[in-house]
């Protein structure tokens, strides 16, 4: 399934692109994160639970830094393994300027596979929409703290 | 709720005077339900052996992926797992299944178990076993593959794109089989014609029969003797054997094949060879009984699904008269990744060619192809159930565009009562019928002549009211000959079965049969025909439950499959209870002193005609032959104990003109439906239905009309909500109940049924086959909803199963759904 959206921050580009690229800052945006192991700087491992089903499904992701262009575009590919799931992942993100803030166009192709593909459909796509907007929020409160820092 | 009624105790009858001959015909109590309503019957899951471990297979996630590497190792560590086997063990211990399609078809490698790539979502990469299900299934979690992900191919029609994904590399093609069919003079019949109807496409949607019972199998390895013994409840055990052993390299005797109780088959039984054999080499490698139990959402996900099949480009000549003057299509068959019992859906079609019509310029483009979905298997109505419900859109589609009464159209257009037997296009021999006279009934049956009213009381209620008829063939005793039209190398043509019928030292009349019943009461049937040649009661007649490959009551074709038992199965006890028959009268001649002609069998006694106080009971017969048999004549050609192979009288076909008698008997089925629609929200309810069937002589009329209230149901979870979409990644979308529904007794509308007996003249009992008669009632749904939107833009029902979304998007959209429609007229 593919998901795209457009979001501004305020915060001029530089910051929003450090935020990106910052391991730490990007695990707090995730909801369900019980753990985050950097392996290199376009290496990381996260442990999941989303929030499916009874008890939640466990989930181990691996990221992987794609293609990028310094202040304008980032890929960031990610492959997870639960039990009953497999998730792959392709993300984009595409910055520019909003007046003194910042736009960011991002799309994201989710593929589901496995029994929970199959058995959860018609949660699926909620879900994924519920989990992309608290991605979002959070990484505009992390965006909002790396520019008061800044300050 | 709908108020559901079982049939009127006595449905319409065709011949109320016929006069009654013996047992056979009669409702005798089932010899099977004993057992079976006490909870007393044995499925394989039943059989248990001491220290048996318990198989799990992994299964792939992906739809089509390289595997890079299977590891085993952590699930071998856990306490109680006793042994795993990997697609790369089955590569070295096995050989590929044969195919039966010439190249590119044949060319595709299948295994036991994924070698090197997945192809489907489920298919099994690799199995652990272990000392309990649970753990066996926890075990199987802890089994890591590396998978490499491919673009899956999901849409047959794309199948020969360019661009398309490839399945099977070693082929080079996703195409399994394709070839021309072309009978009469198709381009004559448009010159003619005073009408062209063109049709863009149809679909006949991917689903299966779902039986209460999973598959499965217990396996013993005999190290001593190098025997397999599979406890199991495989469907044709003749033909799975064939698959089978060459794969493992050893012979076919030594691979036995034990099943008693069935839960239901449907043909979904037929292609379990792959897991058998994967069960096979554990219980060799282990050397320990290992029983797989398969689970439901894998029964749906990775078992066998009827095929899925798109016809396009259709072209049907017609007179102003309302005459059918033949049709062209090109079909697009989806076999799932791999072809195992295909590509005979390729010419199983064929049997049916013109449906029940006497068009005779056919022309069909046939092209298979392999997808990245579950393979299918022969699914009840096989092949036959998608072309003749093209057969009949054909007719409704084209009566509703030219403005033509579909009812008559179609008693203008059906072969005729005084026509039979009646060669079809193809050669077929349709042996006998009154499809006229079975529409009528039905017709009857749903009040049609106040039709009208009903639908101004429907509207009334603010709901549309529609009715549909199906009509189809349910044509039986195939001739495996017609497999020489796919691919001319195979060496299968006829068909054959057996039973072995012998008197017992006590008096038993004992009765093994080769076929592999699931429901359909052959102990119960058997035992009557026994009953009516021997003289005695079918009470006294006692039949082996289930098939055993020891009893040697087996031949190549044995099995229970393709709507034939009544013919060959029957025919088979027959010819070995009339051998029977006649050695108890030659033994009884050589006591009593008399001549063979002067002993007839009667009340349990073989006795003299001219004197029925001379008498020898048959346990005397049987205790004299078997335990007290000094004295008897030396040349006395007796053994009590009779087998006979019963063999259709079948020709080869003509292979340059796909030509010849592809099966024996035709049993008819007309269905009439009454629907009404909400036309807010495409929810729709059968308020009426109607089946009528004609399958020659009836050995047990209950039986029979417990097949149609079978096949009806099918029919009607086929045509209104069971069907396995995938999404565009290969995931199934319906993989167990919870997406998937099939009709429950709430969900059946009054079911009226009835019936004529044409007795077919090429059987040995009259009987025809007739397990197999559903696909009249997906298109009676079909032609009911589409009926009932005629006022709402006459949107055409182009697809075979159609959930309510589907009738909603035809309500909000008719326009769409009539873009495929032409018409050229002179």
């Amino acid at each position: 399934m593919r998901v795209e959206g457009e979001r501004e921050f305020a915060a001029p580009r530089q910051t929003v692109w450090e935020v990106l690229n910052d391991p730490s800052r990007l695990a707090k945006t995730m909801p369900g994160v019980q753990s985050f192991d950097v392996q290199d700087e376009r290496h990381w491992r996260a442990n999941l639970k989303i929030p499916l089903g009874p008890g939640g499904l466990k989930m181990s992701v691996d990221f992987e830094k794609g293609e990028e262009r310094e202040l304008e575009y980032a890929e960031l590919h990610a492959k997870g393994n639960g039990v009953g799931a497999i998730m792959n992942m392709d993300t984009a993100f595409h910055l520019s300027d909003a007046g003194s803030g910042t736009r960011m166009k991002w799309e994201a192709d989710v593929h589901i596979l496995g029994p929970i593909a199959s058995m959860g459909q018609r949660v699926i796509q909620p879900i994924v929409n519920q989990q992309v907007s608290s991605v979002l929020a959070a990484l505009d409160a992390q965006v909002q703290e790396a520019s008061a820092a800044e300050a | 709720m709908t108020e559901t009624t079982v049939a009127p105790p006595k449905p319409v009858v065709a011949e109320p005077d016929k006069p009654q001959k013996g047992w056979a015909g009669q409702n005798v109590p089932r010899k099977e339900d004993k057992r079976l309503l006490q909870g007393a019957g044995v499925f394989f899951d039943d059989v248990k052996r001491h220290g048996m471990g318990y198989v799990h297979f992994v299964r792939s996630p992906y739809a089509h992926a390289r595997i890079r590497s299977v590891d085993v190792s952590k699930a071998l560590e856990l306490d109680g797992v006793y042994g795993t086997l990997t697609g790369d063990e089955v590569a070295i211990l096995t050989d590929p299944f044969f195919e039966l399609s010439v190249p590119p078809g044949a060319d595709m490698k299948d295994y036991a178990l994924a070698v090197g790539k997945a192809r489907f979502v489920g298919e099994p990469v690799a199995a652990v076993v272990a000392a309990t299900r649970d753990l066996a299934r926890d075990a199987a979690e802890l089994v890591e593959v590396d998978y490499d992900p491919l673009p899956p191919l999901v849409d047959a029609r794309v199948a020969e794109d360019g661009g398309a994904p490839i399945l099977h590399e070693e082929a080079g093609s996703n195409v399994v089989w394709e070839g021309t069919f072309d009978w009469g003079d198709f381009e004559g019949a448009v010159a003619e014609a005073d009408h062209v109807v063109k049709i863009k496409e149809l679909h006949f949607d991917r689903f299966s029969s779902t039986p209460l019972e999973c598959s499965g199998c217990l396996v013993e390895y005999n190290r001593g003797t190098g025997q397999w013994t599979m406890y199991c409840n495989h469907q044709m055990p003749g033909v799975g054997a064939i698959w089978m052993a060459p794969a493992m390299r050893v012979g076919i005797d030594k691979l036995r094949f034990v099943t008693q109780d069935i839960g239901g088959g449907f043909g979904n039984k037929i292609c379990l060879h792959p897991y058998f054999v994967a069960c096979c080499l554990l219980a060799r490698k282990l050397n320990r009984a290992v029983q797989w139990t398969e689970w439901r959402t894998d029964q749906h996900t990775a078992n066998a699904h009827g095929n899925e099949r798109w016809f396009q480009e259709i072209e049907v000549p017609v007179n102003a008269d309302g005459t059918m003057l033949g049709f062209k299509v090109k079909a697009v068959d989806d076999c799932g990744a791999f072809p195992r019992y295909e590509p005979l859906g390729c010419i199983i079609w064929a049997q049916v060619t013109p449906g029940c019509y006497r068009w005779r310029n056919i022309r069909v483009d046939f092209t298979q192809v392999v997808t990245n979905k579950s393979p299918v298997s022969p699914n009840r109505g096989y092949s036959r159930m998608q072309h003749l419900w093209l057969t009949e859109r054909i007719i409704d589609i084209v009566a509703a565009e030219l403005g033509l009464d579909p009812v008559q159209v179609r008693k203008q257009n059906y072969v005729k009562h005084e026509e039979f037997p009646y060669e079809t296009p193809n050669g077929c021999i349709y042996d006998s019928g009154d499809y006229a006279r079975c529409l009528d009934i039905a017709l009857d049956l749903i009040g049609y002549p106040s039709l009208e009213e009903k639908r101004v009381d429907a509207e009334s209620r603010g709901k549309l009211l529609g009715v549909g008829i199906g009509s189809t063939l349910d044509s039986g005793t195939n001739n495996f000959g017609q497999s020489m039209i796919l691919n001319p190398e195979l060496q299968f043509s006829g068909n054959n079965e057996v039973a072995t019928v012998k008197l017992d030292i006590f008096g038993e009349i004992v009765v093994t049969l080769g076929t592999v019943p699931q429901g359909q009461g052959h102990e119960t049937t058997a035992a009557q025909v026994v009953a009516d040649i021997l003289g005695c009661s079918p009470d006294d007649v006692h039949v082996r439950a289930g098939h055993d490959t020891y009893w040697n009551s087996h031949a190549g074709f044995s099995g229970t499959y393709a709507s034939q038992f009544a013919v060959t199965g029957l025919g088979a006890v027959k010819g070995a209870t009339d051998m029977l028959a006649g050695e108890m009268k030659k033994l009884a001649s050589v006591v009593l002193g008399c001549t063979p002609d002067d002993i007839e069998l009667a009340g349990g006694m073989a006795r003299m005609k001219a004197n029925p106080e001379v008498a020898l009971p048959f346990m005397a017969l049987g205790a004299i032959l078997n335990a007290n048999n000094a004295g008897l004549p030396q040349d006395l050609d007796v053994t009590l104990n009779c087998r006979y192979v019963y063999r259709p009288p079948f020709e080869k076909p003509d292979l340059e003109r796909k030509y010849g008698n592809l099966t024996l008997t035709y049993a008819s089925q007309v269905h009439a439906c009454v629907v009404e629609v909400d036309p807010d929200t495409g929810v729709y309810e059968l308020v009426d239905y109607a089946a009528v069937d004609d399958c020659g002589n009836r050995i047990h009329p209950q039986i029979v009309e417990g097949q149609v209230h079978g096949a009806t149901a099918q029919a009607i979870g086929a045509a209104t909500h069971e069907t396995f979409p995938y999404d565009e990644d290969g995931n199934l979308l319906t993989p167990n109940f919870y997406d998937y529904h099939v009709p429950h007794a709430l969900d059946m509308p009054p079911l009226k049924t009835g019936f004529i007996e044409s007795e077919s003249p090429f059987t040995p009992l009259g009987a025809k086959g007739m397990g197999e008669g559903g696909g009249a009632g997906i298109h009676a749904v079909c032609a009911a909803l589409q009926d009932a939107l005629r006022t709402r833009g006459s949107p055409i029902v182009t697809d075979s199963c159609n959930p309510y979304h589907r009738v909603w998007s035809l309500l909000q959209d008719p326009a769409a759904s009539r873009a495929g429609i032409e018409i050229s007229s002179r």
